[in-house]
Parts: C-alpha cells; structure tokens; sequence
C-alpha cells in the first residue's frame, strides 16, 4: 500500500510511467487510479466507520420497541451488547481511517509537488521561456494540496453513499411509504440547494485572489523596502495596501455573505426534511403501520440524512476547486521537450584539439585557449554564448500564463484558456523548428544539434549572467557534485579570488549559504558561482560577463589568475574590460555588418576583427571606441 | 565533466591561502561527502520492518513519537527566540491587540454572539419537540386514539417549522455577521502590521536578511488570516453551541446527561494534553512546506542553472529530503491526532450506548419517558459536532496566536534614532573620527575623518571588506558611528527626521526594484504630493519619458511581475527618475557600476549624468575610470583612509592607488 513520502520517478526516469495529461479530468482520473490498495482500504474502513452511524437510529428504535416498552430484560441486555459491539467496532477504526485519510492528501500533495521539480529539471532553461515561475510554484504549493483535500473527501462522500443506501434499505424495509419519502426529499433537498454553490464558489475564487494579491504586496513591499525607507514613499504604498486590503475584506464578506446563505438554506432544507418525516411520521403510528421505536428511527435518520448530503456538498465544492488546479497543473505537465533525447551514433571530439565554431558570426574558439569577445552590444555578446551552449534564446515575452486571471469567469475564462492553449502549442512548435534543423555550432566539425542536449551540457558550461546559487553549505554550493579535494575547491576558489566569502563564515566550508545567495554581496556571489563553475572544469567554459559586480582590484585579481587556471582547456569570456582583456590568448570583435539580405532590417553580427588586446588597441579603431566607451560611463 | 586530472589526497590543501584562513579551510572541509548522499531523517526515525511483534512496533512507534515531539518544540523554540532577527511580541501583547480590534467593534461582537446563541437556542428546542411529540404519540397509542394522531402531527409539524425557519435565519444571521466581524479584524490587522513595516528603522532595514521578514509577511499572515477568518467565528459558534446544548441535555433529563458529561470530562484531559502539543506539530507542519516552497523556487527560477551544471539529479534529491523532512512533521501531528482520536471517538460513541441503557432502567423504574430518551438521544448526536469544532478551532487559533506574535514583533521594533530640532545651515557633509562595528569588538572603521565640498565628486576605492560600504552608510546617515560623528551644515545627521534627511543626502545601491504598481507610484514615491509634470520631468531627466508614453496607459500602467514587464536598463532609469525627483544634494553611490548593468551601460550614461550633475557624489567604485574622471579619490584599506587626493596626485604618490592604475592601463 502506498505511503508518503513516496518517490515519484515520472519525467525523471524515461521508463517511469507518466500521469494522464490529456485532460484535467483524466488526470484527477490518474491520480485515484495512482493511490490503487490506498485508495479502496481508505474507503473500506471509511465504511466501516460510517456504518455504527448508520445504523444507530435503527437500533434505537428496535431497542425501544422489543426491549424498552416491553420492559423485556432480557432483549434489552442483547440489544445493548450488540449496540456495544457495533459502536466500539466503529470508534476505534476512527484513527485507523484518519491515518489513511492523511496518508491519501499527502500521497497526492507530496506526488504533485515531486512530479512539478521533475518537470522543472526536465524542461531546464525551456520552462524560463515558458512558463511564469510564480504559477508553476503554485502548481506544487497550492494545487498539490486541492488533490489531497479531493482524495479524502472523495473517499469520505463515498462511503456515504454506501451508507445512504444502507439506511435506504433498512427504511424501505420498515416502511415503504416513508421509506421513499426519505429517499428522494434527501435528493430533493441537495438539488435545490446546489444553485447556492456556484455564486459562493465564484466568491471564494475571487476572495483567494484579492487574497493572494494582497500578499504579493506584502512581499513587494518588504522587497523594496530599503528604497520606501531610504527614499520614501511609505505612505503611497501603505495606502494603496490598505485599499487592497479592504477589497480583499469586501470580497471576503461577500463570499461570507454566500456562505451564510448556503449554511441557512441547510438548516431550512434539513428542518423541512425532518418535518415532513415526523408530520407522515405520527400519522403512520395513528394508524398503527408504524411503532413508536420505529418512528424514532425515523427522526435519527431525518438527522442523519444531512451529513450525507454536507458531505455531497462539499465534494461539488472541492472538485470544482480540483479541477481548476488539474487545469493548470495539466497545462505544466504537458509541457513538450522542444528536442529529441534519441541516444544517437554521433560523438563529439576530443576538446582538447577540438575548434568551437559559430557558424552565423563566424566567431572561432582555439581548443585550449582564453578568447575574450567584445561588442558594443552586450546582448549579442550574451545571445553568441547562449547560441555556444545550446540554450534556446532568453525570451520572457513568449511566457503563457498556466490558467486565465482568477477574475475571469465563465466563457471569458474558456476562451482565455484556450488562446494560452494555442499560444502554448505556437510556442512548442517554434522550439522545435529552432532544434529541429543543424544547430549552426560546430565543436571539431560536429553540429551541437546532432549529439543528445546531455552530451553538449557534460563538456560545454555556459555561465550566463544570472547563475543561482543554492541554499547550502559553502563546500556543497562550491562543489555540487561532491567530487573535489579541498586542493582544488582552495585553487578553484582563488582562481575567482572569492577567499572572502570562506573567511566570512564562521563555520568555513560548513556555514550555510542562504537560498540564492541572500546575504552574500553581489560580487561576492558573482564570485562565488565563477568559482563553481572553474571548479568543474568543463572541457569548454563560457563566461558572460563574470566580474561586472566585482571591484577594481579583484577584478585585477580574478584577471590575473583566470588563464592560468584554465590553461590547456577552451575558455571564452564575454567582456569589454580591459582589466580582463588584457590577459586574453585572443581577442574578438563583434560588429554589425550590412544584412546580405537586402530588405531584411534585422543587423547581422560578424566577426569584424581577431588579435591581442594591445594589437587591436593600438591599431582598430573600432575596438578601441568600444572597450573605452565603457570606461566613460560614469564621466 | 572530469575531475582534474593532478587531484591530490583530499584532505591536504593547496598551499594558496594565508595561514590562518587555510587552517580555517582544512578545518572546516568534510572530506566524507564524496559521494554521499544526505540523510533527510536520522535513522531512529525509520520504522522497524513489519516483521517484528506488534508489542516492539508499538514500542518504537512511542520512541519515534518521542522523538519528533522534541525536534517540534526544539524547532519552536528557535523560531520564538527574540535574539535572532527581528523581535516576537509576547502572547499578552496580542492579547491586547486583538482586544482593542475587537474593543472597536463591540456592537458587532455582541451581535455576533447574541445571533449565535439565538441559532443554537432554535437548534436546540427541535429535539425536545420531537421527544414532546414521540410522548404523546406513544400516549395516544396507549389509550387507543392514535386516529387522533393526525391533528397532533399537523400541529408539531407547524411549531417545528416555524422554529426551523427562525434557525434558519438565525444560523444566516450570525455567519455574516461573524463573517463581517473576522474580515473586518483581518484587514486591521493585517494594515498595521504593514505600516509597522513601513516604519522599521533603517539601520534595521538596511541590514541584508530580509527573509525573516517575507515568512512573516506570507506565512505568519496566512496563519493570522486563517485564524481570524475561520477559526474564531467558528470557535465561537461552537463554544456557544456546546454550552448550551450541555444546558439543554442536563434540563431534559440530568440522569441520561450523565454518560455524556462523564465521558465528556473524560475526554477533555486528553483534549488538553493534545492542545498543549498541537502548535507545535502545526508551526513546524508550516514551516516545512515552506522549505518546500523555498528550494523549489530555487529549481524553478534557477532552471537553467541546474541544467547547465547537471545537478537535475541532486535537485530532486533535495526535493525528496526537504519531502521527507515534511513527511516526519506531518506523521508527529497525525500521532497527535490519532492518540486523541481514539479517546474523542470512544468518548463520542460510548454515551450512545450507556445512555440508551440507562434510558431503558429509567423507563423501567418510571424516571424518565420515551420522548425523554429520544430527546437526550438526539442531543448526544447534536453536541460532539461542535465539540470536534470547538477543539480544532482551538488548535488553529493557538497556531494563529503564535504566528500573531511574531507579526507584532515587527511593531515593537525600537526606533533608531531620536530627532532634534536642528536643521542645516549648508549642505557641507563631515565626518570625524568614524568608528563603527556591526559585532561587538569588532570595529570595521578605525578613526576615519572626511570632509566633502558640496559639489565635488569623490571616488572611494579599496579591496572588498575594506570598510569603504560602511563610510558610505555612515555618510548617508543610515547608521551612525559607534564613536565620533557625521553632520550636515553642522547638524548630527541621524537627528534629523527622515523626510529632512532623504533631501540631503541618498544611498544609492546596486538594487533596483521595479514594485507591483502604476509607473506614477514607482517614480513618486520619492516625493510626497508629487504632481505628474514632476514626475514626468524626472522621467524626461533620464531619457525614460518616450518608453512611458509608449506605454499602454502611460504613467497609470502597471509595472512589475505579472504586469507591464520591465527590463533591468528600464528599471534603472525609474531608480534614478526616483532620486531626481527625491533630489538629495548629496548622493552616495555604492557599487554604482553594478547598478549600471554593462549590458545596458550605453544606455545609461546620460541618464545617470543627469542625476548627478549639480550633486556633491560620494561614488564607491569599483571600476578605475570612476576615480580617475573624479576631483578626488580616497583609497580605504582596513578601515582607514590610505591616500587621499587626485588622480594625478596618487598616481605621483605611487602608492596602491598607483600600482592598481598601472593594471588597469598598461
């Protein structure tokens, strides 16, 4: 039988079975199907708990009749045993159905969660481009846990079902009449009720929403709260959250408003329900078709009979809510790899002879040499280096949102959804036109396109400008791997001159590093990911800007010490400071040059001139503008 | 990627640090890791294999109980010790808080409980009506007129109806009014505790963890919120409904009361024992989806980083651990809950049978009727609904307590500075014998004096942890000086109020936060009462007008995440339009060029010409050519100034400053 914490394998391991995707339906489908023994013991004991409270009202009321008003002892005595039994029986699979109830929310909560960082280790830098962050987060945060509330009422509805069809029987044995009285007011009373849900669960909605608004504010506010204290501005946005504030409240009250309806109308229906059963009640034992214990029963049952009925409720409710997470959910997990991960015959060289070419600027890196690019353009610097590494072009205007505003109702919502539908299939089809062609970057003659994305990563790093540090220990954010002797994380960590970051932690290698580095100074942490990735010493490494946050003497340092650290292995840098320059094998000019293709406005970036550092100062004009423009930036 | 292939043992170092940091080095690095994979629970936690007896199952299960029960009071009491971050307030000071919400809206409270007590009341009264009718049923059958059955039924069924209508618009009643009465103290709640954000002193927020800070703000004011809204209406329904369904029982008949309330007291020792130990199971509960949430947020934003270092696989062990970490708080609080389960269940179900019996003896003897039975019968169903409720409002609400108290802590952080009366003569900055320390011994400044010339431009450079950051906040009057002084035209400048100072002089860092909120608000935030035209002006000033008016609402367009994206060079124009229109006559930039993204550089220039044109500049710089197009430059090794002058006199000097300059150039 499953338990939590389970592993889930899906999208990690190709053979793992995937859940269903093709539908929001058909993945909360997946995930029942997904709990197997859990799910059908958790509604067997459910059962079991259910039945004392099923048939208590019966047992009065025959208890009544042969025992109690017969003042017969003896029945009484048997009566109350097998009250007993059935009551203990009851109670005590109370925490065995608690336990598998708990077991089931977190199977799916915790399942959910492990299949969203699958998906993200899967899609890599593709999900960037994708997908806004913030909504694949609530995907594992807060629709992970709308699963697990939709299992266990699942379970619970059913097993009141099974015993509304017990308590079924046993009134229809006892009494036609009233038998089908109970049967269908029960019904009766839930379908006249359920109009009330949908306006409460749009309130809801929109309440969550404010809600959720009003906490990124929260955290908006304290983000920037260095520039409302230093520069001002606390009042502006304390007003603005107040304002927000009150509508969330207004939103909150209306829903409360909805809410207290749909709890009134409960009490009338049931009050209704219950009066109509004592009304045709007394009039059966008038006329002698019903005893009096029998009757009882009857109004446990009119009692009981609300529970089964709360429990439907809420389970339109919670699979309302399900399916709106499954929505988003689905729309995450469905996501495509824009390339093939077909093992193919191809092999890259050897690095070490091996030239890294781009075929569009006709840029060239020596196999183990340090060649520094420059461009009056830092963007086509940073793009040259994606293009190096096989990554798809940064994009954050392509991201499609995972489900429509919460705000949006109805057909505006479906419409919605499917546009972001079609947007994301657009998307996914662009990729892989992209991929699917040679990729135009050759390492010793062979197209990067044409060898698996995994070979590419294992010998070409590329460090873009925004390298995350991981919440850990210095020694595990300096050496994820595990692999490295203390000699070479020290060489590694002064090679990107980042001593500073060890000195500053009392516990050395053990001191923990806080998520993305907070706490540590931009250079530092700037530092900090420049020593990690010399410390994997990857047969190519591409460097993007590495030292812009660090000051003038350890950018001297950094300078200094980079070529020798990396010496007989292929590096390239993107820089325009000379600091860094200046020790470069190779320098390379970027620059636009008139498009081959008339008509076609886009400029195209070549490679207008290759040397030293003092060669092309000295002697390209060009070059020089560009490498001394920035130095003029704060003139 | 291969290891190098010259490695040595690990263990040795690599000869390249300076003695105490690699003693410091060797000592700290664990050698062991290699490999290994982290343990996410100790052993002790993993239960024994099903194949041992159910006596040492049980046995370990107590243990491992045990245990999880004081890694959660172990993780509380770190999470309320006042001496990390920022402060807690104490229960008695929520108390108080909550009681002056609550103080404000007496007329609500009273509603809310009177409307509460009248839907109970009505609740109530039904199954002493059906024990009524269930009496005189059996009565009319008894003397064989139950063909008068009909009219009685026609007329309990009109009481019962009525009386089920007003419980209906009772129970309508005191939702909204509880529902108006928990959103209307949320939302006070909740816009005090931002304004007490917005009123933290600077040296308090200038200090880098900001962590503390957003739990407080999202998961602290979740729990509040859920409390608030849902727990205390709730708790307060249920209160009013045991006590009175109690009260009802024992006046139907107090002998079949009996099982009830013994059984009841019974169980509420236990229900204590598990209230005591409940928040702590919850608070850590939290905090581990939060750990969840944190280092998924790391995979996801940091995607292409984990694809670009290969450490898929060491992602998801992460997950995994933080999973299984989450899983032990969740099985500590189901222990709980189990543990009081059997006692509540037993408690619940038990009265059922005994008063049954007891029903059947009393009948018997003629103590009590038939309808009596029924009605206590009834009631016993009737009163462990809300006493289930009762016990896990309580728990919330002590979960939202403690949340509460560290949500308030943030109002009882004491203010930094004190403000005088004195204002500027001129706007000359000094600073003299500057000493400071953020621990205790440690001074990072020895001594510094430093004098500016309004209008003039100096370059403040130096190695990292030189101290040249910490002038800069001291000359910014963000902290003042642990001895000596800084004033402005002759005034210490922490004694002015903050809205005096910010027109003096402005830290400017390397952050530039675009907030969730119209571009106006962005950029007038500097200036209260700010106009457009100003703001428009400051916008012009930095080259940023254009790209507003190709907005799609102009100055009223929302920026931010999920809104009007902005990239990093246009977010560096609204942080300097802010400072023109906040126009300090003095700017401290620190690490200016970071604020400057190369990639955006050229851009920038004129912008950043035209904030500080007319401004006495304190540039802390990390690129040369800063300090040599500045009037002066002070170079700042280990908390002192080291040289002082022009270029061309440092360069004279051939000191560092001309060492570092010859690297830069040759």
């Amino acid at each position: 039988m499953k338990d939590f914490p389970q592993t889930v394998d899906a999208y990690a391991d190709p053979a793992a079975p995937h859940p269903d995707t093709r539908s929001p339906a058909a993945y909360l489908w997946w995930l029942v199907r997904d709990q197997g023994v859990l799910f059908l013991a958790a509604l067997l004991v459910a059962i079991v708990w259910m039945i004392p409270q099923a048939l208590a009202p019966w047992m009065l009321g025959r208890a009544i009749d042969q025992a109690i008003v017969p003042h017969d002892n003896a029945a009484l005595v048997r009566w109350l045993a097998l009250f007993a039994l059935v009551t203990v029986v009851g109670a005590s699979s109370g925490f065995v159905y608690h336990t598998l109830a708990v077991r089931q929310w977190l199977v799916a909560l915790y399942g959910t969660t492990q299949l969203v960082t699958n998906k993200a280790v899967r899609l890599g830098h593709v999900l960037t481009r994708r997908a806004p962050s913030g909504e694949v987060l609530s995907v594992a945060s807060s629709d992970s846990n709308e699963f697990g509330g939709f299992m266990e009422i699942t379970v619970r509805a059913a097993s009141q079902a099974v015993a509304y069809v017990i308590v079924a029987v046993l009134v229809l044995v006892t009494s036609p009449r009233l038998g089908v009285l109970v049967l269908l007011a029960a019904p009766a009373v839930v379908v006249l009720a359920l109009p009330l849900l949908r306006p409460l669960g749009a309130r809801q909605a929109l309440e969550r929403s404010r809600t959720s608004t009003l906490t990124s504010m929260a955290t908006d506010i304290v983000a920037g709260l260095r520039i409302l204290r230093g520069v001002g501005g606390e009042e502006r946005f304390a007003d603005n959250y107040a304002r927000a504030s009150q509508s969330a409240r207004d939103a909150g009250i209306s829903a409360g408003r909805w809410q207290a309806a749909v709890d009134g109308v409960g009490v009338l229906l049931s009050g209704l329900l219950l009066t109509g059963l004592l009304w045709a009640g007394v009039r059966e034992v008038g006329a002698g078709r019903l005893t009096v214990g029998e009757f009882v029963s009857f109004l446990g049952y009119g009692l009981f009979m609300t529970q089964p009925l709360r429990s439907f409720f809420e389970l339109v409710q919670k699979g309302t809510r399900a399916l709106v997470s499954a929505h988003r959910t689905v729309a995450l997990l469905d996501q495509p790899v824009p390339w093939s991960d077909d093992p193919t015959e191809v092999a890259l060289p050897a690095a070490a002879t091996a030239e890294l070419t781009d075929l569009a600027t006709g840029f060239t890196a020596r196999p183990g040499r340090l060649t520094m690019v420059v461009c009056a353009d830092p963007e086509r610097t940073a793009a040259l280096a994606d293009r190096l590494g096989r990554y798809l072009p940064t994009e954050e205007s392509a991201q499609v949102q995972l489900a429509p505003d919460a705000e949006l109702k109805g057909r505006a919502a479906r419409t919605e959804r499917r546009r972001q539908r079609e947007r994301r299939a657009t998307l996914a089809a662009q990729e892989r036109a992209l991929t699917s062609t040679s990729w135009g970057v050759t390492l010793g003659g062979v197209d990067l396109g044409e060898v698996p994305l995994d070979a590419v990563r294992e010998r070409v790093l590329v460090c873009d400008t925004g390298p995350t540090v991981f919440a850990g220990t210095l020694q595990d954010a300096l050496d994820p791997h595990r692999r490295l002797s203390l000699a070479e994380a020290e060489e590694a960590l002064v090679a990107a001159s980042a001593e500073d970051v060890l000195d500053a932690l009392p516990e050395g290698w053990q001191g923990q590093v806080e998520e993305r580095g907070r706490g540590l100074s931009g250079g530092q942490r700037q530092r900090l990911t420049l020593a990690r990735a010399l410390a994997l010493d990857p047969d190519v490494l591409v460097l993007v800007e590495p030292t812009s946050a660090v000051d003038a003497h350890t950018e001297a340092r950094i300078a200094a010490r980079l070529g020798g650290f990396r010496a007989g292995r292929t590096t390239v840098v993107m820089t325009a400071s000379p600091l860094l320059l200046h020790h470069a094998d190779e320098v390379t000019l970027l620059a636009p040059e008139p498009s081959p293709h008339p008509g076609t406005d886009a400029t195209v970036y070549r490679v207008v001139a290759t040397g030293t550092h003092r060669d092309l100062w000295s002697h390209h004009l060009d070059y020089r503008s560009v490498v001394s423009r920035t130095e003029e930036v704060q003139r | 990627m291969s290891v190098r292939s010259d490695a040595r043992p690990s263990g040795r170092g690599s000869d390249l640090l300076r003695d105490d940091l690699a003693h410091h080095s060797a000592s700290t690095w664990d050698p062991t890791r290699h490999g290994a994979h982290e343990r996410a629970v100790p052993p002790e936690l993993v239960p024994p294999p099903r194949t041992v007896g159910l006596v040492r199952r049980l046995r370990a299960l107590r243990t491992r109980h045990l245990l999880r029960r004081r890694r959660a009071e172990h993780f509380v009491a770190g999470a309320m010790s006042p001496d990390r971050g920022l402060p807690i307030a104490t229960a008695r000071q929520v108390v108080t808080f909550l009681g002056e919400l609550l103080g404000r809206r007496r007329g609500l409270l009273v509603a809310v409980l009177l409307l509460n007590a009248g839907a109970a009341l009505a609740s109530l009264f039904v199954p002493r009506l059906l024990g009524d009718l269930v009496d005189r049923t059996a009565s009319l059958l008894a003397l064989g007129r139950g063909s008068e059955a009909g009219d009685t039924a026609t007329r309990a069924a009109l009481v019962v109806l009525a009386v089920v209508a007003l419980q209906a618009a009772l129970t309508f009643g005191a939702k909204l009014a509880s529902a108006v009465l928990g959103q209307g103290v949320l939302a006070e709640a909740r816009e005090s505790v931002v304004r007490a954000i917005l009123r933290l002193p600077l040296s308090r927020v200038e200090q880098a963890a900001s962590g503390d800070l957003v739990t407080r703000v999202t998961r602290d004011a979740g729990t509040m919120s859920d409390g608030v809204r849902w727990a205390l209406p709730e708790a307060i329904i249920a209160s009013v409904m045991v006590l009175l369904t109690v009260v009802a029982m024992v006046l139907n008949s107090p002998l079949l009361a009996l099982p009830t309330l013994v059984l009841m007291g019974a169980a509420t020792l236990q229900v204590l024992r598990y209230l005591r130990r409940a928040p702590a199971a919850y608070l850590l509960e939290g905090d581990t989806y939060s750990r969840i949430n944190t280092s998924l947020t790391e995979t996801v934003e940091g995607a292409r980083t984990v694809e670009a270092l290969r450490l898929g696989q060491r992602r998801r062990d992460a997950g995994r651990r933080d999973i299984a970490v989450s899983g032990q708080a969740e099985r500590y609080g189901m222990t709980l809950r189990n543990l009081l389960f059997i006692v509540m269940d037993l408690a619940f179900s038990l009265p059922r049978v005994l008063t049954l019996a007891l029903g059947a003896i009393g009948y018997e003897r003629g103590w009590v009727g038939l309808g009596q039975i029924t009605a206590a019968m009834l009631y016993i169903e009737a009163v462990w609904g809300p006493f289930d409720m009762l016990v896990h409002t309580i728990d919330r609400l002590q979960v939202a307590l403690a949340s509460t108290t560290r949500l308030l802590g943030v109002a009882i952080v004491p203010a930094d500075r004190e403000v005088g009366s004195d204002r500027p003569a001129d706007p000359a900055i000094a600073g003299r014998d500057l000493r400071f320390a953020y621990r205790a011994e440690h001074d990072v400044l020895h001594g510094v004096s430093l004098d500016l010339t309004p209008g003039e431009r100096l370059a403040v450079v130096g190695p990292s942890g030189s101290g040249k950051s910490t002038l800069g906040r001291l000359l910014a009057g963000i902290n003042g000086p642990r001895t000596g002084s800084v004033t402005v035209g002759g005034v210490e400048i922490t004694t002015l109020p903050l809205d005096v100072l910010r027109t003096e002089v402005s830290l400017v860092t390397q952050e530039h936060h675009v907030f969730v909120g119209s571009v106006r608000d962005n950029v007038g935030l500097a200036r209260d009462g700010s106009t457009d035209a100003e703001v428009e002006q400051a916008l012009r000033s930095v080259d940023a007008w254009s790209w507003v008016e190709s907005l799609p609402a102009g100055l009223d367009t929302t920026l931010g995440a999920g809104h009007q994206s902005v990239s990093p060079g246009r977010a560096q124009q609204i942080a300097l339009a802010r400072l023109v229109l906040a126009d300090p006559h003095t700017l401290v930039l620190d690490e200016a060029t970071s604020l400057i993204d190369p990639r955006t550089a050229q851009h920038l220039e004129g912008s950043m010409n035209a904030l500080l044109t007319g401004r006495t500049v304190v540039a802390i710089a990390h690129r040369l050519h800063t300090a040599h197009d500045a009037d002066r430059i002070a170079v700042v090794i280990d908390g002192r100034v080291a040289e002082l002058g022009s270029h061309d006199e440092l360069v004279a000097l051939d000191g560092e400053y001309a060492r570092l300059w010859e690297a830069w150039t040759s």
